[in-house]
């Protein structure tokens, strides 16, 4: 991956390297690639544990595969292809192998869309959909340094420049796509075919509308086997099946590749694997098909030979019970899997590896272990332990203390502070059941008017009600019985707890509400400067990222205050419904948040001693320096590889914890970094409904966006095209303000 | 069609929101979540030329915006370009009317209000001089159910909106009272000021001076003031 980066950086050198980025980025942008697509394959790098036996796997399939690849490129790329089903099939041996590999071999790909989306960075299976989606791009940097690296270097280069794809929900013009994928790609060709002149296999480099990665064959046959009836006629009249709404707007972009190609493209099939069927087939792989979508099969078509685009099976053709099945299984194993790896982080050691609990976190966490997860990740509860016990219970005593004394007689209350919280917390999230309970109310009241009081340089302010629900909420699950965790929103807790548990749920969430707002406490001090700060940032990166939107935006006269103000305000919670929310939070706590407080100390030492930091992914950015090193000069009392890159120059706001004991310790804030990029990516995915709009239909469409259907899945997406947008942007940030 | 951009201010929780949820979409909800920073809506009314009886369509952009204290600084950019204004307060809650008052100090000395007096010259158009100011004191309902809650006196109100020349009711935007009626006021008033200006335009004309006054295509086009 280092490897990759850097030359990659060299041939940014030898060129144009403005242009460069905005290569990358406006390939970023048309594409919209979602998702996990990085994460996944972040994974891999990140996590050489998880893959270990999905490598050794992969090995072996793939040397049955070679005799079929002639190029060097090819056999790269099919290494990553060969890599997904092969790990697809080794993840599930144990449960539904034979229905999960089957569903891949299949080109089901609309399953594997789902599976893309809903499975966890550490899911082996889950770098099958990044590689297919991402092959284009891992072959492109191949193709363009002349390296010979491929198989294990393979999977890594996936995600440097995976192009995130975002699949808008609610895209629906094919046409308007089309013209706008043409339209930025068109003027990058001649640059492009810098990188290619000398790759074997060029033939026909100026492909108006592609990215010349059709130049290497095998590249085309990935893409082939999606495309196998003129996708772009099929598709539209598809609308009612789930697929398209995944893979339309891909597909279209592949078929244009082809259209333009004018040589015959070799059949790539069965995902890669050399089985039986493809071996009677040298230079083209021919696809293997389940007993379902064979019914569709042309015999015709699937024996003759390379020269012909292949006809797949419909997707559609599999029945939908049949993809909802494969679909609730994978689920099932993945989640089963990460369960088994959050107990593995959290029960294992004597000292919870908190470096590895972040990283797996990033990528959601199971309910059950969401309580105690939130509280390591913020920084509450020590990775010790041996101390955690006593610490909570010192901890549950002091908010208990703290409450005594403030409700005291001698403690004059604070009346408008009283009164504001007072009146806020009965329109707090008032379409959830738990927030009218009386018990509630009472207890919000009590975190919110403490933590007021003993923060006066912000004080309450409104939005700050909506950010302690998360952990409210999330930590009464922990009293709940695991099948009625999602009932908590519904019952009152004080049926389920005692009066001194109630006290517990309410002191851990005050002092993970104070660990949260410590990190962004420029947002709620007086004039509110860091908000106007995100703001601005954000103005400044949709200009970058999206100019057709921006200067839509200016030409309507639409701020970006206007819109937001409240995104930074309540982190996008007002947006969002809860559970999409809470889901967000897990990325939240485990992105951004550097402990370094005085309770973490030994989670920091931990931090130390790991290798294998989240860190390692921020390789995929543009840095000319070696990874953000030179800002970390000024806060030279921690500089484990976690801060030092985590830290952003976007936040060099470092603020003194006030709370308690250890004046020296150092905050560093991302959170706030990290949420303007997540409100870039949230804005971009309506940049094309918006350039279609006016003032008043923008400014109305952004106070209230479509997303209370919102799932866990769209929070992922969002999450995923954020974190390719950090990864390119983050050291640029600085330089706007 | 004429267009005007309206601000709604007032103190925290006083029911600026609900006063425009009742106008522009006709609902109430007893807990509404609180505004941050700030939200936009729009509606148009009718109302009658007083001359020529013709029907009027008035379109207001409404900016509603947040009542907390913190959320005070951003205030002034979305009366900075306002036609009229909105000043909320709550008739069980006298503190609410001193902070509507400070509201309408703030927005006389850093916009103008066309209701001070009628000499409004020309010249002062482009400083948008012609703020219509409406006070408006919510929750009758309440009062209507135990009258010893109200804490703000009708006849205070009325005096001190008489003293300083704002348009005055009391509404309930839970019960849908006056609420339409406040906004049919805003518009003719407007329309008012609205059509004394083209008078006045005409007359600088024939002087031959072109002075064209045309509704903002946009809220918060700052380059152009609506006069």
């Amino acid at each position: 991956m280092v490897l990759r980066s850097t030359t990659y950086q060299n041939e940014m050198n030898e060129t144009d390297s403005s242009k460069n980025t905005s290569f990358v980025t406006s390939l970023m942008k048309s594409w919209r690639i979602s998702s996990s697509s990085s994460i996944a394959s972040s994974s891999n790098t990140n996590e050489p544990l998880t893959n270990n036996n999905n490598n050794n796997h992969t090995k072996s399939v793939l040397s049955s595969d070679s005799p079929f690849y002639s190029s060097p490129i090819q056999s790269t790329h099919f290494d990553t292809i060969t890599n997904n089903t092969g790990s697809g099939t080794t993840t599930n041996k144990k449960g539904f192998t034979r229905k999960f590999s089957s569903s891949s071999q299949d080109g089901n790909f609309d399953a594997m869309a789902k599976q893309t989306i809903s499975i966890r960075k550490s899911t082996s299976s889950s770098s099958s959909s990044s590689s297919i989606i991402n092959n284009n791009i891992t072959s492109h940097a191949h193709t363009s340094t002349h390296s010979h690296t491929h198989n294990s270097n393979n999977n890594k280069t996936t995600n440097s420049y995976s192009p995130l794809r975002y699949v808008s929900p609610s895209m629906t013009n094919l046409e308007s796509l089309k013209s706008s994928f043409f339209r930025q790609h068109h003027t990058r060709n001649s640059h492009h075919n810098q990188y290619y002149h000398n790759t074997p296999g060029n033939n026909n480099s100026n492909n108006h509308n592609s990215f010349n990665y059709s130049n290497s064959p095998a590249i085309g046959a990935s893409y082939s086997s999606y495309n196998g009836t003129g996708s772009l006629e099929n598709f539209p009249n598809d609308n009612n099946n789930a697929s398209s709404k995944y893979f339309q707007d891909l597909d279209e972009d592949w078929s244009a590749v082809i259209d333009d190609f004018n040589m015959p493209i070799p059949v790539m099939l069965n995902g890669g694997r050399g089985d039986h069927a493809s071996n009677s087939n040298n230079n083209s792989l021919s696809r293997i098909s389940t007993n379902s979508s064979i019914t569709n099969f042309k015999p015709s078509t699937t024996s003759v030979a390379p020269l012909q685009y292949p006809q797949l099976p419909l997707i559609e053709t599999r029945s939908k019970e049949e993809i909802e099945n494969e679909r609730e299984i994978q689920k099932l194993n993945s989640l089963m899997k990460r369960i088994t790896k959050f107990d593995n982080i959290l029960n294992n050691k004597h000292i919870i590896n908190l470096s590895e609990l972040r990283q797996i976190s990033w990528n959601g966490i199971p309910k059950p272990h969401r309580p105690v997860v939130w509280k390591l990740l913020i920084g509450y509860l020590p990775a010790n332990k041996n101390r955690q016990e006593s610490f909570l219970k010192r901890k549950r005593q002091e908010y208990r203390d703290g409450l005594n004394h403030t409700f005291s007689k001698n403690h004059k209350r604070d009346i408008p502070t009283w009164h504001q919280i007072e009146i806020d917390i009965p329109r707090t999230n008032p379409h959830i059941p738990l927030y009218q309970f009386k018990t509630v109310h009472e207890s919000l009241q009590r975190i919110l008017y403490l933590w007021a009081i003993r923060h006066p340089a912000s004080g309450y302010v409104q939005g700050i009600n909506d950010l302690v629900t998360p952990f409210y909420q999330t930590f009464l699950t922990e009293y709940l019985p695991q099948s009625q965790i999602d009932d908590v929103e519904n019952r009152d807790p004080s049926s389920y707890l005692s009066e001194e548990q109630l006290k517990d749920v309410e002191a851990d969430a005050f002092w993970c509400l104070t660990r949260l707002l410590e990190q962004i406490t420029d947002n709620y001090i007086h004039g509110q400067p860091g908000i106007l700060k995100q703001v601005k940032i954000l103005s400044q990166l949709i200009k970058r990222i999206d100019t057709d939107l921006y200067n839509h935006f200016q030409k309507e006269h639409v701020e970006f205050i206007q819109f937001a103000f409240r995104w930074m305000n309540c982190l996008l919670m007002r947006e969002f419904q809860m559970n999409a929310v809470i889901r967000m939070w897990d990325t939240y706590l485990s992105e951004t948040f550097s402990d370094t407080g005085s309770s973490m100390s030994t989670s920091f030492n931990s931090d130390l001693m790991s290798p294998q930091t989240p860190t390692q992914r921020s390789t995929a950015t543009f840095h000319t320096t070696p990874q953000g090193s030179n800002h970390v000069t000024t806060l030279s009392l921690h500089t484990p590889a976690t801060t030092t890159t985590r830290f952003n120059s976007v936040t060099t706001l470092t603020s003194v914890s006030k709370d308690e004991s250890d004046p020296t310790k150092v905050k560093q804030s991302s959170l706030n970094e990290f949420h303007v990029f997540v409100c870039a990516a949230f804005l971009i995915k309506w940049s094309d409904q918006l350039c279609e709009m006016d003032f008043q239909e923008i400014i109305t469409f952004l106070q209230n966006p479509p997303t209370k259907n919102w799932d866990e899945n769209d929070i992922e997406m969002l999450l995923s095209g954020a974190y390719i947008w950090q990864s390119l942007y983050k050291d640029a940030t600085s330089h706007w303000l | 069609m004429l267009q005007f951009k309206l601000v709604l201010l007032g103190d925290s929780s006083v029911g600026k929101s609900s006063i425009v949820n009742r106008f522009v979409k006709d609902t109430f909800d007893e807990f509404r979540e609180s505004t941050i920073g700030a939200a936009f809506l729009s509606q148009s009314i009718k109302i009658k030329d007083p001359k020529t009886n013709q029907d009027v369509i008035i379109k207001f952009e409404i900016w509603d915006t947040a009542g907390q204290e913190r959320y005070k600084s951003l205030a002034p950019m979305y009366y900075r370009n306002a036609n009229a204004a909105l000043v909320v307060y709550d008739i069980t809650i006298a503190d609410s009317l001193l902070k509507a008052k400070s509201w309408v100090n703030e927005l006389k000395e850093k916009v103008g209000n066309s209701t001070d007096d009628n000499d409004n010259d020309n010249d002062n158009n482009n400083n948008n001089n012609n703020l219509v100011i409406h006070l408006v004191g919510n929750k009758l309902d309440l009062v209507e159910d135990d009258p010893e809650m109200r804490s703000v006196a009708t006849e205070d109100a009325v005096k001190y909106s008489t003293d300083e020349n704002l348009l005055f009711k009391e509404v309930s935007a839970k019960t849908d009272f006056n609420i339409k009626e406040v906004f049919q006021t805003i518009g003719e008033k407007l329309y008012e000021i609205r059509q004394k200006e083209l008078d006045n335009n005409n007359n600088k004309q024939n002087k031959g001076e072109i002075n064209i006054s045309l509704p903002r295509p946009s809220t918060n086009d700052s380059t152009s003031c609506c006069s």
